[in-house]
C-alpha cells in the first residue's frame, strides 16, 4: 500500500503500478488477475447478477461478493476491472441474442469473402 | 499381329455355328409373320438380315477382306502356329473367358489412376483457391493493405519495412496493457510460428506492432514479447507513425492522442493476423476462428506456393 509515495516492498510497488496502469502486467500477473476475475464472476453467477456496474447489481455484488470483489480489484488494473465487468454484460447479451435467433429458427448463412480461409482449412 | 490373325481365324471358325443359330432365330422370328414378303425366298432374307444387323460378325468373307483361304500347306503351318500360340496362352484365354477384359491388374490400375486423378484435381483446386486469395490483393498501383513504414524495433533501433522483404511476415497489432484477447492471440501466434518454423525455418517473421506508442516503449515491448516468443519482432514509434501504419493496414484503433502520465486506458483495435508475402503485399487475414494448427497450415501452403525470391 502506498503511503506518501513510500511502499512497503518492491512487490507492493509493482502491484500498485499494475493497478494504476503505469506498468503492463506480466504473464503471472495476468494469470492472477484472470483467476481473481473468474472467482468473482462465479460468485456473481451464484447471485444471478449479470451487470455488476448497474445500480441493483452493484448493491447485490457488494453485499454478497465483497471478498471476491476486493481480490479482483487488488490483482487487476482498474481499467481491466471495468472492462471485464462490461464485457461480461456484453457476452451475456450476445448469448441471449444468439439463443433468441436459434429459437426463431433462423438458419445459419455462411457468408464468404476473399478474407476468409479456404474451405480446406476450416 | 499374331493375336489379331488368330482371333480373325477364330471368328471364321466360329462363324458356321453362329450363322446357323442366327438363321434359325431369324426364321423363327419370320415364321409367325402373317404376310411374309412374297418374293423373298427363305434363305436370302436371312442372310440379308444377318449382314445388315451385324456387319462385323458377317459370316461371309466380305469384299473388304480379299485374303483368300490359305493353301493346304500354309494352312497346316498356320494351324501349327495357332496350336503353339494357344498352348502358350491357354491360361490367359481361360481367364479372359471367365472375366472378360478385366483382370486384377487392370482393376488395380483403374482404381489407382482414379485415385491419383481425384487427388491431383483436389490439390490443384486448393492451390488455385489459395492463388486466388493471394492475388486478390496483388495489383497494379498502391497496395490495398500494408505498405512502407519507418518505426523503431524492440531494441530501440530504427526499423524500415524493407527489412521484412524476402520472407513472409505475420503482422499483429496490439498493446501490452491488453486485458485478455491480445495475450491469448500472441500465445497462438507463438504456437503458429513454431509450427511453421519446424517445417520452413526462416520463411516467416512474426511482427508485433503496438497501437499504444505512448506506453509501449522498446524496453516494455522487449520484456512483454519475450514472454511469448523470443523470435517476435516488436515495433513502436511516434503517435503519428503508428497512426499511419494502422491506417495502411486498415486497423481500427482508438488510442487517445494526449495521455497524461499515469492515466490508465484501454485501446480498441482490430485483432487479425496479417499475412504479408515476401514482396510486402497482403495475402490473407487470419482471425480468431483459426486454431494455431489451421493457421500454420494456411501459412505453410502459401509459403510453398511462393515462386518469387527468398532472402538468402
Amino acid at each position: 500500500m502506498g503511503f506518501f509515495g513510500f511502499y512497503t516492498s518492491d512487490d507492493e510497488k509493482r502491484k500498485e503500478e499494475v493497478r494504476t496502469g503505469a506498468r503492463a502486467p506480466d504473464r503471472t500477473e495476468r494469470k492472477q488477475c484472470w483467476d481473481a476475475r473468474d472467482s468473482y464472476f462465479r460468485c456473481l453467477d451464484s447471485q444471478n447478477v449479470i451487470d455488476a456496474l448497474g445500480p441493483t447489481g452493484r448493491k447485490q455484488a457488494e453485499k454478497h461478493c465483497a471478498a471476491e470483489g476486493r481480490a479482483f480489484d487488488q490483482n487487476c488494473a482498474a481499467a481491466w476491472v471495468t472492462y471485464f465487468k462490461k464485457s461480461r454484460v456484453a457476452e451475456f447479451k450476445k448469448k441471449a441474442t444468439l439463443q433468441r435467433i436459434e429459437r426463431e429458427q433462423a438458419g445459419k448463412v455462411a457468408v464468404r469473402g476473399p478474407g476468409d480461409a479456404p474451405a480446406a482449412t476450416r | 499381329m499374331a493375336s489379331s490373325t488368330s482371333s480373325a481365324s477364330r471368328s471364321l471358325s466360329l462363324a458356321h455355328p453362329a450363322r446357323t443359330l442366327l438363321r434359325s432365330a431369324a426364321l423363327r422370328a419370320a415364321a409367325p409373320h402373317p404376310h411374309p414378303h412374297p418374293q423373298a425366298p427363305s434363305l436370302p432374307p436371312c442372310r440379308r438380315s444377318i449382314s445388315s444387323s451385324s456387319s462385323s460378325c458377317s459370316p461371309c468373307p466380305s469384299p473388304s477382306r480379299p485374303r483368300p483361304l490359305p493353301s493346304s500347306s500354309s494352312f497346316r503351318s498356320t494351324l501349327a502356329e495357332q496350336r503353339r500360340y494357344k498352348a502358350k496362352t491357354v491360361e490367359e484365354a481361360r481367364s479372359r473367358n471367365r472375366t472378360g477384359p478385366f483382370s486384377w491388374k487392370a482393376g488395380v490400375l483403374f482404381v489407382a489412376t482414379g485415385a491419383a486423378l481425384v487427388w491431383y484435381f483436389e490439390h490443384e483446386k486448393q492451390r488455385m483457391q489459395r492463388k486466388r486469395v493471394a492475388e486478390a490483393t496483388k495489383g497494379v498501383g498502391k497496395p490495398q493493405v500494408g505498405g512502407e513504414f519507418h518505426l523503431v524495433d524492440h531494441e530501440g533501433r530504427p526499423f524500415d519495412s524493407g527489412e521484412l522483404r524476402g520472407r513472409y511476415s505475420l503482422v499483429y497489432f496490439g498493446f501490452t496493457h491488453c486485458p485478455d484477447i491480445c495475450p491469448e492471440e500472441l500465445d497462438k501466434m507463438a504456437r503458429m510460428y513454431d509450427l511453421v518454423e519446424a517445417e520452413r525455418p526462416g520463411a516467416v517473421k512474426p511482427v508485433f506492432i503496438t497501437c499504444d506508442p505512448a506506453r509501449d516503449d522498446p524496453a516494455t515491448l522487449k520484456s512483454y514479447l519475450a514472454e511469448f516468443h523470443k523470435g517476435f519482432l516488436g515495433l513502436t514509434g511516434t503517435y503519428e507513425d503508428i497512426r499511419d501504419v494502422c491506417k495502411a493496414y486498415r486497423v481500427y484503433f482508438s488510442t487517445p492522442k494526449d495521455v497524461k502520465p499515469g492515466q490508465d486506458y484501454l485501446v480498441d483495435h482490430s485483432i487479425y493476423f496479417y499475412l504479408m508475402d515476401p514482396e510486402g503485399d497482403f495475402v490473407e487475414a487470419l482471425g480468431r476462428q483459426h486454431s494455431p494448427e489451421q493457421a500454420a497450415k494456411v501459412i505453410l501452403d502459401h509459403v510453398k506456393d511462393w515462386r518469387g525470391g527468398w532472402r538468402r
